[in-house]
């Protein structure tokens, strides 16, 4: 397995906030995980990308034991739901941002940001400050950021709840169509539940700080817990 | 047909916010000004020629208040910002800010009183160290209110994505936290320059007369009843916060609006 999470529990003070976190993911895989607010969905993910220090367990990645390593060596990218775009740079330099850190030659530079800026369809938006981008293009250039410094591991923190339902739905083709393109491994956390079927190879479901992962998609749909049951009884009620 | 009155008035604020500086300037020029008297019986460069000749020392005293007042704006909006950063991830967060007030709690030569003891034991009275020591007092909490609004979970949220980019604490705030703050950054220096550049209290008391800043020497020009070297300082104390908020109105406001 690419990434192995064994035994991961996370409290702050008395509270725990995630028990005993255990699941695996083959690489190129996408794992979208559904959860309520406050269920311990961010905690988990800043834990694996390093932004939090697990009470105990371990985290593997391609075999390497990384629960002590720094975020900046993870090679883990974390995606917030907000594009967080740096408002000082235009989309070609947030982009290329990741890139400048790793201090990778200028040609390489150009030729990776135009090759991203193509796949993002943002051509022609290259000089634009992040003020002058819709929310869509904004989303997308942070995706650019993230991708192409051609992480291990990109975790996605609802990264399109801020948007409407239309861009939404785009977004989410985009994102499969780039986690295709540049083999990408992902967590990826939401609330909505047609957007966890959707983007998942595989699809968790995390309640109270528990994960269950399921090991096909009919399991997580026959689980009355994930309230797929309810939403099929409200549909098919409207026939 | 109506009158538009919104020019006058507008020239008239003009006018009155102007006419103190200008008269400063005439003041500077004249010399031997009696009652009843309407114009000065001198007006020229004597007094400029004689404070560049350093007669006076006011010349040493503007020197040595850039000095002070830029050591103290340097040091203290540097400091204020990194620790106000510490301060908005500390635990007691409310009371560190609230101990931030204290200097402010006393006035200036009753606060300076009360450290005279400290600073006599430390042999900080009457040296310049001394002063943009007592000054750095009174800067610093300020600096560290004014970043207090800076540092957020947004700015947290940066830190960590550029953590899990691949970027060190170095360049997170090279090439991160700084480019944010440098508004902030440039107005706190502002800000500070202007608290030690305009200091009495502090400065008559840690300096003992012997350290004489621009603003010491306006008030015993004053004290001795020579208006004309006394507006001529003032117009020298006006010239640095001048240059300064130019500076600031086109590199900084402009981004900021």
């Amino acid at each position: 397995m690419f990434l192995e999470v064994q035994h991961i529990i996370k409290s702050f003070g008395a509270e725990k906030v995630v028990k005993d976190l255990s699941f695996s993911l083959k690489a190129k895989q996408t794992l979208s995980i559904l959860g309520k607010s406050g269920c311990g969905k961010t905690t988990m993910l800043k834990t694996i990308g390093g932004l939090l220090s697990p009470d105990s367990g371990k985290i593997l990645l391609d075999g390497e034991d990384i629960t002590e390593t720094r975020p900046e060596k993870r090679n883990i990218v974390y995606l917030y739901q907000e594009d967080l775009l740096f408002p000082h740079l235009n989309a070609y330099e947030n982009i290329a941002f990741g890139l400048r850190l790793k201090k990778i030659p200028e040609g390489l530079i150009k030729e990776k940001v135009g090759h991203m800026l193509h796949s993002l369809e943002l051509e022609g938006q290259a000089e634009k400050m992040p003020n002058q981008l819709s929310g869509g293009q904004r989303q997308r250039v942070s995706f650019g950021r993230a991708i192409s410094t051609n992480p291990s591991l990109l975790l996605l923190d609802e990264p399109f709840g801020s948007l409407d339902t239309g861009t939404r739905q785009r977004m989410q083709e985009l994102f499969k169509k780039l986690t295709a393109e540049y083999d990408i491994t992902s967590l990826f956390v939401t609330h909505d539940l047609k957007e966890a079927v959707l983007m998942g190879d595989q699809i968790g479901f995390m309640q109270n700080g528990l994960l269950t992962v399921y090991s096909d998609k009919k399991d997580f749909i026959q689980d009355p817990q994930t309230g797929v049951q309810n939403e099929i009884e409200f549909w098919g009620g409207l026939r | 047909m109506r009158v538009n009155w919104k020019p006058f008035v507008l020239s008239l604020a003009v006018l009155l916010i102007l006419f103190p500086f200008v008269y400063l300037v005439f003041l500077s020029l004249a010399s031997e000004w009696r009652f009843p008297e309407v114009w000065p019986s001198y007006l020229g460069l004597k007094n400029w020629v004689t404070v560049f000749g350093s007669e006076t020392g006011l010349l040493r005293s503007f020197f040595s208040s850039l000095l002070i007042s830029l050591s103290v704006a340097v040091f203290s909006t540097a400091s204020g910002f990194m620790i106000s950063k510490a301060v908005f991830y500390h635990p007691k967060k409310r009371t560190l800010t609230l101990l931030a007030y204290f200097p402010y709690i006393l006035a200036p030569v009753v606060f300076a009183a009360c450290l005279s003891f400290f600073f006599l034991k430390m042999g900080l009275f009457g040296n310049m160290t001394g002063v943009v020591v007592a000054q750095f007092i009174i800067a610093f909490p300020y600096a560290l209110l004014f970043f207090s609004s800076f540092w957020n979970e947004k700015v947290k949220s940066y830190e960590d994505l550029v953590a899990t980019l691949g970027g060190n604490k170095w360049q997170t705030y090279t090439k991160v936290v700084l480019p944010l703050a440098k508004g902030l950054l440039m107005i706190c220096f502002f800000q500070t320059f202007l608290i030690s550049w305009f200091e009495y209290g502090l400065t008559s008391i840690i300096g003992i007369g012997k350290v004489q800043t621009l603003t010491i020497k306006v008030f015993m020009f004053i004290k001795e009843a020579n208006y004309y070297y006394g507006a001529l300082s003032c117009c020298l104390l006006i010239f640095p916060p001048v240059v300064l908020l130019y500076f600031n109105k086109r590199y900084v406001f402009k981004k900021l609006v």
